[in-house]
């Protein structure tokens, strides 16, 4: 896709979404729905970046978010870094462990990739739950109950009024999005296309593919984590629950419904799903067979999302929406 | 305590062979279609649960009866389900990505139908040997020592079928190049499906298998997703005697963290044990780009 379009979709999602709280500002339930699709808005865009643009199989997305939330959760309680600040510091630590993680994945190629990062997912629960989570102050399996809320300036952002904490989010969102969208658009992301495309040809023209593989990394752990830290705090309480199978294939419906690789499509495809998940509640134990279904149905019928039907459906703009 | 290490020893043994048995199943899919299958702990349970079934009905009551009847049932599904799912998505670009997202949606809805279907409740199959092998304070039982000839056996088969088959030479083929493969007349669409079908009948063994001794349960196939997933990478995706010599070596390694340090750790240990491979020899202990 060209830029302009791409700026254009983003400014009118948010414009709609912005004056959203207008209509169910009154409804709790409703406003908590919202602040779930922008959290997971921004989650889903950076795995699309790093999967979609990056072409690195990285299924450690859920578990950077984790451990963002965990770390917000502990510094602000333990060290009693006021929550705003916690956030960022959370983004930092997700950052240098995403680094951590990137370097051995830095000569690995494919499904191998894809089992490293798995890895940090699968061994994140025994970590938190084990005895070296509870030194941290993780809880163990009883997790952390107790989380300050949100305050910045003195303004406290409680959960029984979530609509200051709603355009919080929002303008997160806004600026995750946009930090994406000038990553997509500027030397990277013409990198990135390159590495993907011919990584052989694109590293004999002088193209560093360690540099910025790791510089994906970093820059996705570290937005995934400090929107884990938000999470924590708007939420005010974690269990290890979030590393089940459950959260993981629901941000991948997102990016099916999205489109892999479009990138605005993870955030429309995040309201989408976030929403749909929540109508599906009420069926209980049929919900995770609903959302497995549609995963493979999604994938054989869409496979490249709402943002490539549209493409699709609107052939003649093909030679402008096409890189 | 020269005893106890002869019996970690054994346990390591046998939890490797059945490992192997799962792993070169996983690596088999890898190898010849690098398509990679997330379902694979799920089809693991339908195993196990598949043979419950048949262990229910009243006029079946040995293991060789349920093998002989599991092995179609989950080669049927196993070629329907690469037909079904793998086979459209293999002309795109990104079909590996796609791959691991719709294996990864089968898992899911697999995994909770058996939840739905069956109970969130443990089942267990009837042990296949009674009674057991005493030497003094060394124990040996028989149920063990029938799940390593299984293994071992379902392992030999393969080779056999591998070598000395029309089917299995088609699939070496295809496995060391595709198009030359196409170019002299093998069909190539139906040696990904026989693959994937192959690897369902060696994975759901597996699980007939173990369920004996670790019990079934919907979402048990996770744990030895991760298991062979990390045996094939360990000892190179696509390479069938790297992920035999990997697997007995996670199944000592485990046995022994295990017993030294505890259960918890085994899965950290083995982590700890992959990276650093990968970090030496990125393309496993016998595996190859490409």
């Amino acid at each position: 896709m060209e830029h302009k379009p791409i700026a254009l979709l983003l400014a009118g999602i948010w414009g709609i979404v912005a004056i959203l709280p207008l209509f169910f500002g009154s409804t709790n339930f409703i406003m908590h729905i919202l602040i779930m699709c922008l959290i997971w808005s921004v989650v889903a865009s950076c795995w699309d970046l790093i999967m979609g643009f990056a072409g690195i199989f990285s299924f450690g997305q859920v578990a950077f978010f984790v451990i963002g939330a965990y770390s917000s959760a502990i510094l602000s309680a333990k060290f009693g870094i006021a929550p705003i600040f916690a956030v960022f510091c959370a983004g930092g630590i997700a950052a240098a462990l995403g680094i951590l993680v990137g370097l051995p994945c830095l000569k690995l190629k494919g499904a191998y990739i894809a089992l490293v990062t798995f890895a940090v997912h699968m061994i994140l629960e025994p970590v938190l739950k084990g005895t070296i989570g509870r030194a941290l102050g993780t809880g163990g399996s009883r997790g952390i109950l107790t989380i300050a809320p949100m305050k910045i300036f003195g303004f406290t952002f409680s959960s029984s009024n979530p609509v200051p904490y709603f355009y919080l989010m929002l303008l997160v969102a806004i600026i995750c999005s946009a930090i994406i969208f000038i990553v997509i658009k500027s030397k990277w992301g013409t990198a990135f296309l390159a590495l993907k495309d011919a990584e052989d040809f694109a590293s004999c023209l002088g193209v560093s593919s360690y540099k910025y593989k790791l510089m994906v990394f970093a820059l996705t752990s570290f937005l995934t984590g400090m929107i884990g830290g938000f999470y924590a705090h708007y939420i005010g309480m974690l269990s290890t629950r979030m590393l089940g199978i459950d959260l993981f294939v629901t941000l991948m419906i997102i990016l099916v419904i999205g489109g892999v690789g479009k990138f605005p499509g993870a955030i429309i495809g995040a309201f989408i799903t976030i929403a749909f998940n929540e109508m599906l509640s009420p069926i209980g134990p049929y919900r995770p067979i609903i959302l497995g279904a549609m995963v493979v149905m999604l994938v054989l019928i869409l496979p490249d999302g709402i943002v490539g039907l549209v493409e699709k459906l609107f052939p003649k703009k093909q030679h402008e929406l096409t890189h | 305590m020269f005893i106890e290490i002869i019996d970690v020893i054994i346990s390591g043994l046998i939890n490797g062979s059945v490992y192997a048995l799962m792993a070169v199943g996983l690596t088999l899919i890898y190898g010849v279609s690098k398509a990679f299958n997330f379902a694979y702990g799920s089809l693991y349970s339908l195993g196990g649960y598949i043979a419950f079934l048949l262990f229910s009905l009243a006029w079946i009551n040995n293991y060789l009866l349920v093998f002989c009847l599991a092995a179609p049932i989950l080669l049927v599904i196993g070629f329907f389900l690469e037909k079904l799912l793998v086979a459209p998505l293999r002309k795109r670009d990104d079909w590996e990505i796609k791959v691991m997202m719709i294996t990864l949606g089968l898992a899911l809805f697999l995994d909770n139908s058996f939840q739905v279907v069956f109970g969130a409740r443990m089942k267990s199959l009837p042990t296949m040997l009674e009674g057991s092998f005493e030497l003094g304070e060394f124990i040996l039982s028989y149920q063990d020592v029938a799940i390593f000839i299984f293994s071992i056996g379902g392992i030999l088969l393969f080779r056999w079928f591998l070598n000395n088959t029309r089917t299995g030479m088609s699939v070496r083929a295809v496995a060391q190049n595709p198009e030359g493969a196409q170019i002299v007349g093998i069909p190539k669409e139906f040696v990904f499906a026989a693959t994937f079908a192959i690897s369902t009948v060696m994975v759901g063994m597996g699980g007939i298998l173990l369920a004996q001794k670790y019990f079934i349960t919907p979402t048990g196939g996770w744990d030895i997703l991760v298991k062979a997933w990390v045996i094939t990478a360990f000892g190179g995706m696509g390479s069938i005697k790297g992920s035999l010599y990997a697997a007995f070596i996670v199944g000592m390694l485990e046995a022994f963290v295990g017993w030294h340090f505890g259960m918890t750790w085994t899965l950290i240990a083995l982590f700890a044990v992959l990276l650093t491979t990968l970090a030496v020899r990125p393309q496993g202990l016998m595996g190859k780009w490409g």
